[in-house]
């Protein structure tokens, strides 16, 4: 079997030198299983140490190698060269600042997802002596999906109007209050409501519904952020009116 | 030099180092809890556990079942009393974070749902889907987020522990971002940085496993304690080392070699059974399953593949469904990452290193033979696995001495004195000259061929089976290595995000706890759980039911010396499973 | 000393960066032509309201080749608009179960367009009938 190599085009960014980003190309040996986060890991190994990205776990499941991937928001260590003919170009996820070369600012996504309260808070307290809550197989399927999530980061790249409106709540953070919302454990919707109507929330989404398209965990954030617009619409409307308070009542 | 004062310091958020957090916190709230972590807590290796956590919760179940199996899974090598707390603890930390938020499969009627794991008598295996580890983590870092006393340093590098007159009083970290270095001054230190599974070739570990915990500590004339006990998982991807969990053989998966022959029955795990039974066949101890594929490897009965010989796990009967309830990740691995559909095809898998059963020597704790030092979770070894670890222990583990360790370290820092003004400061200017140096150094050496030459060294002298000749030759190629890291190459000179350079300390500290299994593995001259050796196949009581202490000397290689074990209500017997396992259980009773 | 200077790319031309933009912004434009026959049917109405000369011109422009050609395109846009609709909607709806299983999103979008497609029919079959004297 001859060795077949690929270019990996790579956006570079190195703010101690550079003023703006560039592109720089690596000829990458490749088989059918050469994943783009190990192409990245043979440049940083034997080509160039200068290259920065994140990695870890290599499994799709940590969350940190999230990169433009041919343009598109993809988890670099389950995209493989194979997929991609020609040259493959990898930049840094779209809608971030780019720290440097791969590494985007991550310290905004962070502090949308502690905002959210993405904590349980008990319906009713109970101490650890006294069991589990009960809670059936139904009623974990209803939250189950956007507890999936893996704050990849990859639907924020896809959100425009997190590009356009840096404030705007994203994806992730609303899937993540969604997830805790909908638990039947959980009685901390009301808590959660004023960050959800406001101006940052549900409304900014204009349902473009890429997130959905990338994510690589099936979590489908754009149905979490659709069904609390469709909430908060409620909320406003009919907010003299006592509401239902039982989970999955939107079904 | 920043400098930020906390009353506890955390180092590493994972799931150790959060439980710890959330406990210190909460054991003190108007206390400031420093949490350290070289990535973004749900990054941390813990969200790559697949299969579960165990606690007894069946009622044919039993917390002496559970003491047994562990301690007999660890042949023997565990602290007794530290496991029958360990065991006692379990079930109501993992109610704890069902309680957090943490979804747990579940049965109809609501409860929680445990699944049978290798090694366990019972099913007590708590398990979420096969994402525990992922989910654990999450429901940690989510509910540490609701404690103001816990501030995050998200991406800050571990340089050095600050030690005044035998007292750790801080750590010196490096934003990876900026490059600036910070001293965090603290009445107590709690390293949870993980294992060190990344010192071999092929592991399921991800890139950022490298032992930096344990080195520091080991720097600092902390022992290193059992270090030659490193896991193979018998069922990991070829070429990637990447996990197929457990709960596959858990669920029912079946192992088979190149003629479709269930070979585990030929293993003392026999004989064969139809449905799965617990501690038989494919539910035997994970180090008994390497060997036997060991063993199948040198009988030319495994299966060539491109990346060497595998055999093949077979989840086929267990059909689309529950495939997809049970083992969504694995369907999604096999699928993407080999093109193999489990639904239609076995999966060609070969054994991987996957843990490190060793650590950083600490007691139930937490606590170290050094003043405000605490170690827990995989960096440590607080006693509990033993020369092998039962699978689905050490999530459990996690919480338990997490809590613990919290708990103890917000305890020792109200006690710790101040320290003299300056002397921190000082320290940590000198703690940080070394990797400054890194960063000036004119030599040749390149980070990613040495870190190739360690990988494979260990994997050729601390394989699944050892001899003194392999490990003489790791030894000394070891050595070889880290004099030649004294000349090692940092070609990247700037300050933001400058990953080289984290590589290059990371692989200073891989070369430290390389070294620290080697040579305890060479020491041992016995076979015990995961050290097998072919030239003394025997396990040795007399001589060797002791756990090895691993200490750095200035130059040269490690000292090694023993500690005994601490033996409650277990002696010593034959470790055994299958119908042996049931034949020895008897004798025992009798 | 801190030497961090992050860079913000900039969102020009956002729209063209991604095949899946593109679409979106198709499907968003058609709503321009969805607002366009919202004001020939009002047209119509207010027509109909001043009497028989006035309805007589609709007619007639309603009859006029560019008109007919106009409402053509306005036909496909509003087609393309209503497809790319129901191909969002599982998106931006509740999940529907049927007993436990969850209905899948293909089946929401396709049962969609085939209540489109039955209330278009029947809406065509009711005017034939009137047109021809029914009632």
């Amino acid at each position: 079997m001859k060795p077949q190599t690929k270019t990996v085009a790579v956006l570079r960014y190195r703010p101690e030198q550079d003023t703006e980003p560039f592109w720089q190309e690596y000829e990458v040996p490749f088989a059918d299983d050469t994943s783009v986060l190990a192409a990245l890991n043979y440049i940083k190994d034997e080509l160039d140490g200068t290259l920065s990205f994140r990695w870890s776990c290599r499994q799709a499941i940590c969350g940190s190698c999230g990169f433009m991937i041919a343009g598109k928001p993809r988890l670099a260590c389950k995209s493989f060269l194979r997929e991609f003919p020609g040259k493959v170009t990898v930049e840094a996820l779209a809608h971030f600042p780019i720290e440097r070369d791969l590494v985007v600012v991550m310290d905004d996504f962070i502090a949308k997802i502690e905002r959210v309260k993405p904590w349980l808070m008990p319906r009713e307290e109970r101490s650890p002596d006294a069991g589990e809550y009960r809670q059936t197989p139904q009623e974990m399927s209803l939250y189950e999906q956007f507890a999936g999530c893996i704050n990849c980061g990859l639907c924020y790249a896809a959100c425009p109007q997190v590009g356009l409106n840096p404030d705007f709540l994203g994806p992730a953070a609303i899937a993540l209050l969604h997830r805790y919302n909908l638990d039947s454990r959980d009685g901390g919707s009301e808590a959660r409501k004023q960050l959800i109507n406001a101006e940052v929330g549900v409304f900014n989404c204009t349902a473009v519904g890429y997130c959905s398209a990338v994510c690589p965990k099936m979590v489908d954030p754009a149905n979490a952020v659709n069904v609390n617009k469709m909430n908060s619409a409620r909320d406003y409307f009919f907010r003299f009116l006592p509401r239902p308070g039982n989970k999955g009542d939107c079904q | 030099m920043k400098v930020f004062k906390a009353d506890v310091v955390i180092v590493g958020a994972g799931g150790a180092g959060l439980r710890a957090a959330i406990a210190a916190a909460e054991a003190d709230a108007a206390q400031t809890v420093a949490l350290v972590s070289k990535v973004y807590p749900m990054r941390s290796h813990t969200c790559a556990a697949e299969g579960g956590a165990a606690g007894v919760v069946d009622a044919r179940d039993s917390l002496d079942a559970h003491f047994h199996d562990t301690v007999a899974g660890g042949d023997w090598l565990c602290e007794q009393d530290v496991v029958d707390g360990f065991v006692a603890e379990c079930t109501r930390e993992l109610t704890r974070i069902e309680h957090w938020g943490c979804p747990w499969s579940r049965r109809e009627d609501g409860r929680v749902n445990v699944r049978p794991f290798g090694g366990m008598k019972n099913e007590r295996t708590w398990f979420a889907a096969d994402r525990t580890g992922m989910h654990l983590l999450h429901t940690l870092f989510q509910t540490s987020l609701k404690y103001p006393a816990i501030r995050r340093f998200d991406e800050y590098f571990l340089i050095d522990l600050i030690v005044v007159d035998g007292q750790a009083r801080g750590v010196l970290v490096v934003e990876i971002a900026s490059g600036e270095y910070t001293l965090i001054e603290a009445g107590a230190v709690i390293l949870a940085t993980g294992g060190a599974a990344r010192v071999f070739r092929e592991n399921t570990n991800g890139g950022i496993v490298t032992g930096d915990g344990m080195a520091v500590a080991y720097r600092h004339g902390v022992a290193l304690r059992d270090m030659e006990f490193v896991q193979y998982h018998p069922t990991c991807m070829p070429g990637t080392g990447l996990l197929f969990t457990e709960a596959c053989r858990g669920e029912g998966g079946l192992l088979m070699n190149r003629d479709g022959y269930r070979y585990l029955q030929d293993y003392g795990l026999g004989p064969v059974q139809d449905a799965p039974r617990n501690k038989f066949m494919e539910l035997g101890p994970r180090d008994r399953l390497s060997q036997a594929f060991w063993h199948e490897m040198q009988k030319g009965r495994t299966i060539d593949g491109p990346y060497g010989p595998v055999v093949h796990l077979d989840l086929r009967h267990l059909g689309a469904a529950r495939l997809a309830e049970r083992l969504p990740q694995i369907c999604e691995l096999a699928r993407e990452f080999m093109g193999i559909d489990p639904v239609s095809a076995p999966i060609p898998v070969r054994p991987a290193v996957h843990y490190t059963m060793g650590g950083i020597s600490a007691g139930a704790e937490g606590d170290t033979a050094l003043g405000g030092l605490f170690a827990v979770g995989e960096c440590s070894s607080v006693g509990i696995h033993g020369a092998n670890r039962l699978g689905s222990n050490s999530l459990s583990e996690l919480l338990v001495f997490g809590r613990r360790a919290g708990e103890a370290a917000t305890r020792a820092a109200r006690e710790a004195t101040p320290a003299p003004a300056g002397t921190l400061l000082a320290l940590a200017e000198a703690a940080a000259r070394p990797s400054q140096a890194l960063l000036r150094g004119t030599g040749g050496e390149r980070i990613a061929e040495l870190r190739r030459a360690m990988a494979q060294t260990m994997e050729d002298g601390c394989g699944i089976y050892r001899t003194e000749a392999s490990m003489q030759t790791t030894c000394d190629t070891l050595a070889g290595l880290r004099e030649r890291f004294t000349r090692v190459a940092v070609t990247d000179r700037s300050t933001v995000w400058n990953s080289e350079w984290f590589a290059a300390i990371e692989l200073g500290y891989q070369l430290e706890v390389a070294e620290a299994m080697a040579h305890s593995a060479l020491e041992r001259r016995e076979s015990r759980g995961a050290h097998q050796r072919l030239d003394f196949e025997a396990r040795d009581d007399a001589r060797f039911l002791r756990h090895s202490l691993a200490l750095r000397s200035a130059t040269g290689a490690p000292r090694i010396t023993y500690q005994d074990v601490k033996i409650t209500r277990l002696p010593p017997a034959v470790r055994a499973y299958g119908a042996a396992g049931l034949a020895a259980e008897a004798g025992e009773k009798a | 000393m801190n030497a961090r200077r992050p860079y913000i790319r900039p969102m020009t031309r956002w729209y063209l960066r991604d095949p899946f933009f593109i679409e979106y912004m198709a499907h968003e434009g058609t709503a321009v032509f969805v607002w366009l026959f919202a004001l020939e049917l009002l047209a119509g109405l207010v027509c109909l309201a001043l009497g028989e000369a006035a309805w007589n011109g609709f007619l007639a422009w309603l009859g006029w080749l560019p008109a007919r050609l106009a409402n053509g395109l306005i036909l496909l846009m509003l087609l393309y608009h209503g497809i790319t609709w129901f191909l969002i909607l599982p998106r931006t709806i509740p999940p529907v179960r049927v007993g436990h299983a969850r209905v899948p999103g293909w089946v929401l979008s396709g049962a969609g367009m085939l209540a489109m497609v039955a209330a278009s029919a029947a809406l065509a079959v009711g005017a034939a009938w009137l047109a021809q004297g029914g009632l």
